[in-house]
């Protein structure tokens, strides 16, 4: 990997073996390019952290014959959905199971990042991607017109070079804003901080408290209403097969702003009337904390510069409404990687050349999505409502509708609308689905 | 988010504030695997006397595992070992005073689950 003047020479390197990362480095080493994986962790995964639960569309995409490769996969997404808690303990479970969710292999997997990343770098190094582990990139290195052409790292003589270097450093883009592709960090306004809890139980525990069958049932839960104490922010649950993952996503200027420790929401949570009997007597196998890049579209850095690209959260790839990020990772990656690919057979690593990376996301539905929902992210900046006062409302709507008070129905009817409306003006509810109605179809 | 000078902290109302219990970090992070960089810290306060300026301190309470706590000279003490590498502080910080960067290679924290 070096040639007679002693540096350190790959076709390309790939910064952070995380979902875009290793998709990248898949991709290019099978095409017979020789790849640098350089991941600061002590093994891939050791950084990486989400609810959560993977999509297999995308896993399949850049290896079709993923699950021969046997994934470190929990329990399928069989039932997804939202919940949502009321202040009194009340539940309402907004879900969809079978159907297309039936399917297999299933649309998506419960997973730990630390397994699945850890893996999902195996496949690289199998396709023959040589992966450096505990290795920290510190910068960038340019040549004199200021093309990028490797990366230097804390290693004793650690710089690496190679013509094209596909930056996945995650959501702190430090990487990226020393590429100049942004110029400042991401705003706290614009960032979940999202934390959770591994809680252990048995299975045959987990089976009778989520109403699953079998380990290959699962479930997926978006949870709003009283877990973020009226601030913007969303709860999970999802079921591991003798694990479940409980934890909240907060935008990270209400958590800083309203002093909170977010340990002790997750307590609260954990504690709620509809949660507890879910997490009793489990135990705790792992707690944790990450940021989501939410700002979307309008938060992206530039995606590529003269021999450099940025692919996954560090590019903002994210799409908060429907927790998808973990898919465009893996897709970016893998249009990075195609990208480099081109360059390498044109022998022209220019900007010019790796605007077909850009040029490919915008045919895809990643770049489609972040620009239709580019508004969303200061959607929910105000219009807090839809995460607390609705899903409460109509909690307490169906505990009317399914209650018999013996009173005449018309009086139901006044008593939920008036639920409604002494949470928020008629006509402000109606103003606030309309501007949903914008801020997701992109109006 | 107001930064600077102009950074000021909002209340929730009683009730909610009432409703959350108090949690003792410590019981969380035994369940986290680290591997300490004994020689160096990868976070650094940049000039303590912006914080003793800092009249709220939010780094206290929103860092998620209390990297933050004050001494008793009253300046702000950073317990690094215990990082998850989360980067709230660094973008959270009032006044972009915390010198964050990456732990050396290998070292912090290394989920088991994630």
């Amino acid at each position: 990997m070096s040639n007679n003047d002693g540096k350190i020479r790959f076709d390309a390197i790939v910064v952070g073996a995380g979902l875009a990362g290793s998709a990248a480095a898949i991709v290019m080493a099978r095409a017979g390019l020789n790849v640098a994986l350089i991941e600061r962790g002590q093994k891939a995964g050791a950084k990486n952290y989400f609810g959560g639960a993977i999509y297999t569309h995308a896993i399949g995409e850049v290896l079709p014959d993923y699950m021969d490769r046997r994934p470190p996969f929990e329990r399928p997404v069989t039932e997804a959905g939202f919940w949502m808690l009321s202040k009194d303990g009340a539940l309402t479970r907004l879900t969809v199971q079978g159907g297309k969710l039936a399917s297999q292999p299933a649309d998506a997997y419960m997973t730990s990042r630390a397994l699945f990343d850890a893996w999902w770098a195996e496949q690289a190094q199998q396709a023959g991607a040589l992966l450096i582990p505990k290795t920290t990139v510190l910068d960038v290195i340019r040549d004199g017109s200021g093309q990028v052409i490797g990366v230097t790292t804390d290693r004793a003589q650690g710089d690496v070079y190679a013509p094209v270097v596909i930056v996945c450093e995650g959501v702190n883009n430090l990487l990226t804003q020393k590429l100049g592709l942004i110029d400042h960090d991401l705003e706290p306004t614009h960032i979940a901080l999202a934390f959770k809890q591994v809680i252990a139980l048995p299975m045959d525990t987990i089976h009778a408290r989520f109403g699953l069958s079998d380990d290959q049932q699962g479930i997926a839960a978006s949870v709003l209403g009283d877990v973020s104490l009226g601030l913007p922010g969303m709860g999970f649950v999802y079921t591991n097969k003798t694990s479940i993952s409980v934890g909240l996503g907060m935008m990270l200027d209400a958590v800083i702003e309203y002093r909170l420790k977010p340990y002790e929401v997750l307590q609260r949570y954990l504690r709620h009337p509809a949660i507890a009997p879910l997490v009793k007597g489990g135990q705790l196998l792992e707690y944790g904390a990450h940021l989501i890049p939410e700002g979307g579209y309008r938060d992206m850095p530039r995606l590529y510069t003269g021999g450099a690209m940025v692919a996954g959260d560090a590019a903002s790839m994210v799409n908060a409404l429907h927790w998808e990020g973990t898919n465009m990772a893996i897709i970016a990656g893998k249009v990075a990687a195609e990208t480099a690919i081109e360059a390498h057979k044109r022998g022209d690593f220019s900007s010019a050349t790796l605007a077909q990376y850009e040029e490919c996301l915008k045919e895809r539905f990643i770049l489609q999505d972040m620009k239709q929902y580019r508004n969303f992210a200061r959607f929910l900046e105000t219009h807090p409502a839809f995460m607390d006062t609705y899903p409460s409302f109509i909690n307490e709507a169906l505990e009317q509708f399914f209650s018999a008070y013996g009173q005449p129905k018309k009086q139901l009817f006044k008593n939920i609308m008036g639920s409604l409306t002494s949470r928020r003006q008629f006509l402000k509810a109606v103003g606030d689905l309309l501007s949903m109605g914008r801020a997701v179809m992109g109006w | 988010m107001k930064k600077g000078d102009a950074f000021t902290v909002k209340e929730l109302p009683q009730d909610l504030r009432e409703s959350l219990p108090a949690v003792y970090v410590d019981d969380l992070l035994v369940s986290l695997k680290y591997f300490i960089d004994e020689k160096q810290s990868h976070l650094k306060i940049k000039d303590h006397a912006v914080c003793a300026r800092c009249q709220y301190k939010p780094c206290l309470d929103f860092c998620p595992v209390s990297v933050y706590t004050l001494g008793h000279d009253g300046k702000i003490q950073v317990a690094y070992q215990a990082c998850v590498e989360c980067g709230s502080c660094r973008v959270g910080c009032p006044y972009q005073n915390i010198e964050w960067t990456l732990p050396r290679g290998g070292f912090g924290v290394a989920y088991k689950f994630g």
